[in-house]
């Protein structure tokens, strides 16, 4: 598998922390964190990764609105969307966004991701 | 009584002069030339007499009857031309002048009697003035012997005789006079055409008489200060009858506002039909010629009016409303809101209220019951909304927080798990932040915990719990008093939100330095007062926690009313029934 360059975008630290360790135990780069949908479109342009983890309850605007933006950038990254709630929470949302998946973060993982970024 | 007596001298000597007078001419003898036809003499100052004395007798409060009277006794002052005396005679031109006078004074004040401002002082004055004034004027240069009339007597003011003098001061007054009546009869116009058609019923037949007489007056003027043949002055002299329509109009006008009295005894039958507010309403404004007419209903509970569905009562009382509060026995029923021609008659709003005054409060309780429906209703809406949002929020918090942690505790444990056989330092320190994560996670819904309800206030009752909020406030918190035994958990509860939501309110928006709170028990009430030195401002209406408090306290059947002035920080004040229940027990109980 190709290392893949990871921003993680959510708002409680302690999460991001554990996400980063765990990802990068499975083998991939976390290059970012950012805490709200303004400062992910920030860090995305300066950073420039590959895939962005979203959570979608965010303080300032909601993750699917964050991916809506990516998306319209020049090279866009691929979105995965990730919540503490279920997706059957998010109705059809989820299959109207532009983000290329869904996982809940208790099924995060390396490979988990890996499979629904090849998968998507 | 005084007014009666009054009355029966000026009827009576009306009476006696004008039958004198009627006498003299049947027993043949010659009238003066000054007076007009006998039977035109007498219809004259009879009809102002019995018309003035017909609306003096009904409407003893309005000066008009009176105004008219004296107008008739003063017209029979010209009789005392049959004396043939210098005095006699002047006394007698005077009168006439007195008499128009008293007509324009009416036509200025009618219908309510009395001048009110100061043009109308001014027109009422500049009347009598040239009445008595002009009068007097126009006889310093008259010499009747050097005017060929020997016979004529003498004149009494006379200062210098000279013919061109005497020419000017005859012109002058009655020119005055003529622009004066003009004057008059603008403002009549003017009047009308600004009157509300409940005004206009009781100005029209004064304003058309008014206008036809004036008319006539200031043409007949007009022509005697010219030639006027034999033939003309004999229809000018029959023409004066018009002047015995003035005086029936004036009555018409005060009866009309009687004729809407009649209308009481109609407006009582309609009430008795009146089964709901609108009903009550229409037969008012039928009763009191006012399409307009809106009544609102008094809630004292709440101290505001509503309208007739229960809705708040908005109106704009100026120039042109006006209100009258209506009360039984002290007690505020309703208050009618009516075009502000109807002023005029205050006395009609009286009576149709009295009159009504059953039916309003019917109808007041029924709007009563309306309005408290509207707020039930409106109460129950916002209290299921307040609790799904209750609801949504606890969500939210769930999720956002506890959830949350509890997932990244998971993490760490599936990656500490991961370290275990290879690096067992990394473990443990995953494992030390997993533990420092649930003890955080502990905090926060031990605090979500108590956002719903309180354990201590269940355990321990409203005291301690207070004393718990106070502490943990972020300003400081002086509590002046908190009951002692415990009370039915519904007051309990509600109190306890009154409290933490007051706080909340404080730390967020008043920029206070300090808070005080005193909860007593007072009688069978709890009585809450939270007030803080803050910028004050706070909105009781929009503000949605202190709507959603009201609710929570009007549910228990208590008030709940804050004061704000901006400046002057913010005063909380509540009060919650609470019966006798003891420890536990509902308080329906």
């Amino acid at each position: 598998m190709v290392k893949w360059t990871i921003l993680i975008v959510d708002d409680h630290p302690s999460f991001r922390r554990f996400a980063r360790r765990l990802l990068e135990a499975d083998g991939l780069a976390v290059v970012g964190e950012a805490g709200d949908g303004a400062s992910a479109l920030a860090t995305f342009r300066a950073l420039r990764p590959q895939l962005v983890l979203l959570d979608i309850l965010l303080p300032d605007q909601d993750g699917f609105a964050v991916a809506e933006a990516l998306a319209r950038e020049s090279q866009p990254p691929v979105v995965i969307l990730t919540s503490s709630r279920e997706a059957s929470d998010y109705g059809t949302r989820l299959e109207r966004t532009s983000a290329r998946g869904f996982i809940g973060k208790n099924e995060l993982s390396g490979p988990a991701l890996a499979a629904l970024v090849d998968g998507g | 009584m005084k007014g009666r007596a009054l009355r029966l001298g000026l009827g009576g000597l009306a009476a006696i002069v004008g039958l004198v007078a009627l006498a003299l001419a049947v027993s043949g003898r010659e009238p003066p030339d000054f007076l007009l036809p006998i039977p035109v003499e007498l219809a004259i100052g009879w009809s102002f007499v019995g018309a003035g004395l017909i609306g003096w007798a009904r409407r003893p409060d309005n000066r008009t009857g009176l105004l008219m009277t004296l107008a008739g006794v003063v017209w029979f002052g010209r009789q005392l031309e049959w004396l043939d005396t210098a005095l006699a005679s002047h006394l007698s031109h005077v009168s006439v002048n007195l008499f128009l006078a008293l007509i324009a004074h009416q036509l200025v004040v009618f219908p309510r009697g009395e001048a009110r401002s100061r043009l109308e002082r001014t027109l009422v004055a500049s009347g009598y003035v040239l009445a008595i004034g002009g009068y007097v004027a126009s006889k310093f240069f008259y010499d009747p012997a050097l005017e060929g009339c020997g016979g004529c007597p003498q004149n009494l003011l006379l200062v210098s005789a000279n013919g061109e003098l005497d020419a000017v001061a005859n012109v002058v007054p009655s020119t005055l006079a003529i622009l004066l009546l003009l004057a008059i009869l603008a403002r009549l116009a003017w009047r009308w055409r600004a009157a509300s058609p409940p005004a206009r019923r009781v100005l029209g037949p004064v304003v058309w008489t008014g206008w036809a007489a004036l008319l006539i007056t200031a043409v007949t003027i007009g022509l005697y200060t010219g030639q006027v043949s034999p033939t003309l002055d004999r229809a000018l002299q029959w023409s004066t009858l018009a002047y015995t329509a003035v005086p029936l109009a004036f009555l018409v006008g005060l009866l009309r506002t009687r004729l809407h009295r009649g209308a009481l005894s109609g407006l009582l039958l309609d009430l008795g039909d009146a089964t709901s507010p609108a009903a009550v309403r229409g037969a008012l404004a039928q009763a009191l010629g006012d399409p307009s007419l809106e009544v609102a209903f008094w809630l004292p509970d709440r101290e505001r009016y509503v309208d007739l569905d229960g809705r708040e009562f908005e109106t704009l009382i100026n120039s042109e409303r006006a209100m009258s509060v209506l009360e039984h026995e002290g007690w505020r029923i309703a208050a009618l809101v009516y075009d502000a021609s109807l002023l005029e008659d205050p006395e009609l709003v009286r009576a149709a209220g009295a009159a009504a005054r059953m039916a309003l409060e019917n109808a007041r309780l029924q709007a009563e019951l309306r309005a408290q429906l509207a707020e039930v209703r409106a109460s129950r809406a916002r209290i299921v909304e307040a609790g799904d949002a209750e609801r949504r929020r606890l969500e939210r918090d769930l999720h956002d927080g506890a959830q949350q942690r509890l997932l990244g505790i998971r993490l760490a444990l599936r990656l500490a798990r991961g370290e275990l056989g290879q690096n067992v330092s990394a473990a443990e320190e995953l494992l030390g932040e997993a533990e420092a994560e649930i003890e955080q996670t502990l905090v926060e819904l031990r605090a979500l915990a108590r956002g719903i309800h309180p354990a201590v206030l269940t355990e321990e009752g409203l005291r301690p719990a207070v004393e718990t909020l106070a502490r943990r406030a972020s300003l400081p918190v002086h509590v002046e008093a908190l009951p002692g035994s415990r009370l039915p958990p519904a007051v309990e509860a509600a109190a306890y939100f009154v409290a933490s939501e007051a706080l909340a309110n404080v730390a967020k928006h008043a920029s206070a330095t300090g808070v005080t709170i005193a909860i007593r028990r007072e009688n069978d009430s709890l009585v809450i007062h939270i007030a803080d030195d803050g910028v004050g401002g706070a909105d009781p209406v929009s503000g949605t926690g202190l709507v959603g408090l009201r609710d929570r306290v009007e549910a228990l059947n208590g008030s709940l009313r804050v004061e704000s002035p901006p400046g002057h920080g913010t005063r909380l004040h509540a009060e919650i029934p609470c019966g006798d229940a003891p420890n536990g027990q509902s308080a329906d109980g």
